[in-house]
């Protein structure tokens, strides 16, 4: 479809930016384990020194926190807020950009429906969002491979990884029903920087307690690390609500945006 | 069947008025003028039509249907609007053929054809371009699928006279071919040189609608003569003779009437010289403008 190609292309440059710098940031951190892995028990001892809350906040589990996947799902938390940036992104941006860029008059006097016109947005948005989540778990694999100091799981591994997908996701379809509210919407990024920060900091908040319910309101901790490496298993509830979240963003956008009267540039 | 229908078309943005009830329709092949001052209702009335914003009742139909029910419909339509963007960092050719690629035919030949006549270099980078040559953009990718319903709104600012030239030139050219034209201009010498009907919007309602050849007919001719000699103020007093204003040897006012009679009294004067005009669009519209109540 000619919606999605050129889609596609607009998001080329920034996707591989993305990809490049969460790979980036994985390296930094890799870099560190072998260090961490020889000094195991003094990195242990110093990770005790902070409170449970703390350590509940970056998820970390004394237990594995010195084998590479615990290692791992330490900083991922990290990777992820970028992965979740991005998607919030391109999600407000898709269709806020005929507005931005003045071209809602080129596109939406086309042949097309307007529902043809986000499903063509969306996808590539998810299209892209998917390779770079895969150009990362390509890196991310074969960094880990390098510093481990002992075999893990590959399903593990790949498990944690999707994660990102999922939240991604959560936030593409948030990004997206923000976008058809607004009119004008001049900037995206304060937007998506305040709305991902947010979340994030109030997952950190929230979760330190023990109110379950709280959980429902931080998308940033759907997915729990420590349970998929206990359980080799995504919590169920959890992947309901992610999936019930996407749906409903996303059908709301659409009905709103076939809706919406497309006013003149001014 | 009518390329445009408009059936008590209102919108409303809240509380301040778009359009009020305007009806009108655009017959198979004419072109067809829409004018009227700034905040009328030009551009609501253009964008109800395509679909960009939704009626709050009435209806607006191309070819007998909706432009939001089917959108298929505009396959067949092209739209210039009075201000062009595009997306940044494109070629010319690119957009055109993104362009082209919702039309499921091939333009190519029309791309080359109208990029020649416009004088666009289609290599040029989209950004790099004059106002005035994003115009020209404008106008290739509103004709590139060889719409049968052309709807222009102010087409032609930007362009220079030669350009303009061509640009009238293409779209007469439409025409013979079968297209019909829908132009909303404020540009009225342009408007009366390409249409056979005009409609005027005061104020969100459609006040006038009529045949370019009724509009001047019904209308009076304007009379500037010199004389040989100074002007006997009584000389002009018959009926059909409007604000008359005479100057020693110059006699200036508009008439309404039989011709003949005053070619009567012209032929017993010793003139020095003599101009007669039709009022142009322009004075016509100033007449409905400033008088019609709405």
């Amino acid at each position: 479809m000619n919606i999605y190609k050129h889609e596609l292309k607009t998001l080329l440059k920034s996707t591989i930016i993305w990809a490049l710098s969460m790979t980036a940031l994985a390296l930094i951190y890799f870099s560190v384990f072998p260090g961490i892995a020889e000094d195991a028990e003094e990195f242990k001892k110093l990770l005790g020194g902070y409170s449970p809350s703390i350590r509940a906040l970056l998820s970390i589990s004394l237990d594995n926190i010195t084998s590479i996947l615990g290692f791992y799902s330490m900083i991922f938390s990290f990777i992820t807020l970028c992965g979740a940036i991005q998607a919030m992104n391109y999600g407000m941006s898709v269709l806020s950009r005929e507005t931005r860029e003045r071209t809602a008059d080129f596109l939406l006097v086309k042949p097309v429906s307007r529902s043809k016109i986000v499903s063509a947005k969306v996808l590539a948005a998810f299209t892209m969002l998917l390779f770079t989540d895969a150009l990362y778990y390509v890196s991310a694999f074969v960094m880990a491979n390098l510093v481990k100091t002992s075999d893990y799981s590959n399903k593990l591994f790949l498990m944690l990884n999707l994660t990102l997908l999922f939240i991604q996701l959560i936030f593409l379809a948030v990004g997206l029903l923000v976008s058809v509210f607004f009119n004008k919407l001049k900037t995206v990024l304060p937007v998506s920087l305040g709305v991902v920060f947010g979340f994030y900091i109030l997952g950190a908040l929230l979760v330190t307690g023990e109110n379950v319910a709280a959980r429902y309101f931080a998308p940033f901790k759907y997915f729990d690390y420590n349970y998929i490496l206990k359980n080799g298993s995504f919590d169920g509830v959890y992947l309901v609500i992610s999936a019930l979240i996407i749906a409903a963003a996303v059908t709301a956008s659409y009905l709103i945006y076939t809706k919406k009267d497309i006013h003149a540039v001014s | 069947m009518n390329v445009i229908e408009i059936k008590n078309l209102t919108k409303s943005y809240g509380s301040s008025r778009g359009i009020i009830d305007v009806s009108f329709n655009v017959e198979q092949g004419e072109v067809f003028g829409f004018i009227g001052p700034n905040g009328a209702g030009k551009s609501t009335t253009i964008r109800t039509l395509l679909g960009l914003i939704y009626p709050t009742s009435g209806r607006a139909a191309i070819f007998g249907k909706s432009c939001t029910e089917d959108p298929e419909v505009r396959r067949e339509v092209g739209y210039l609007p009075s201000e062009v963007f595009y997306y940044d960092n494109m070629r010319v050719i690119d957009l055109l053929k993104y362009s082209a690629s919702f039309y499921k035919k091939d333009c190519t030949k029309r791309i080359e054809e109208l990029a020649g006549i416009m004088d666009l270099d289609l290599k040029k980078k989209i950004d790099d371009l004059s106002f005035g040559n994003k115009k020209k953009v404008g106008i290739v990718q509103g004709l590139l699928h060889e719409p049968k319903l052309i709807i222009l709104d102010e087409p032609t600012s930007g362009l220079d006279p030669l350009m303009q030239q061509k640009f009238f030139e293409l779209i007469e050219q439409e025409n013979k071919k079968g297209a019909s034209v829908f132009f909303s201009s404020h540009i009225l010498s342009e408007v009366q040189r390409l249409c056979s009907r005009v409609a005027f919007i005061k104020e969100g309602r459609l006040i006038k609608l009529e045949k370019m050849s009724e509009l001047q007919d019904n209308n009076y001719k304007k009379i500037k003569l010199e004389a040989k000699n100074d002007i006997d103020k009584d000389l002009f007093s018959l009926e059909g003779v409007g604000k008359l204003e005479i100057k020693g040897r110059i006699a200036d006012f508009i008439y309404r009437g039989n011709i003949n009679n005053l070619m009567k009294i012209f032929a017993r004067t010793e003139l020095a010289n003599i101009s007669i005009t039709e009022p142009d669009l322009e004075e016509i519209f100033m007449h409905y403008y400033s008088n019609e109540k709405v």
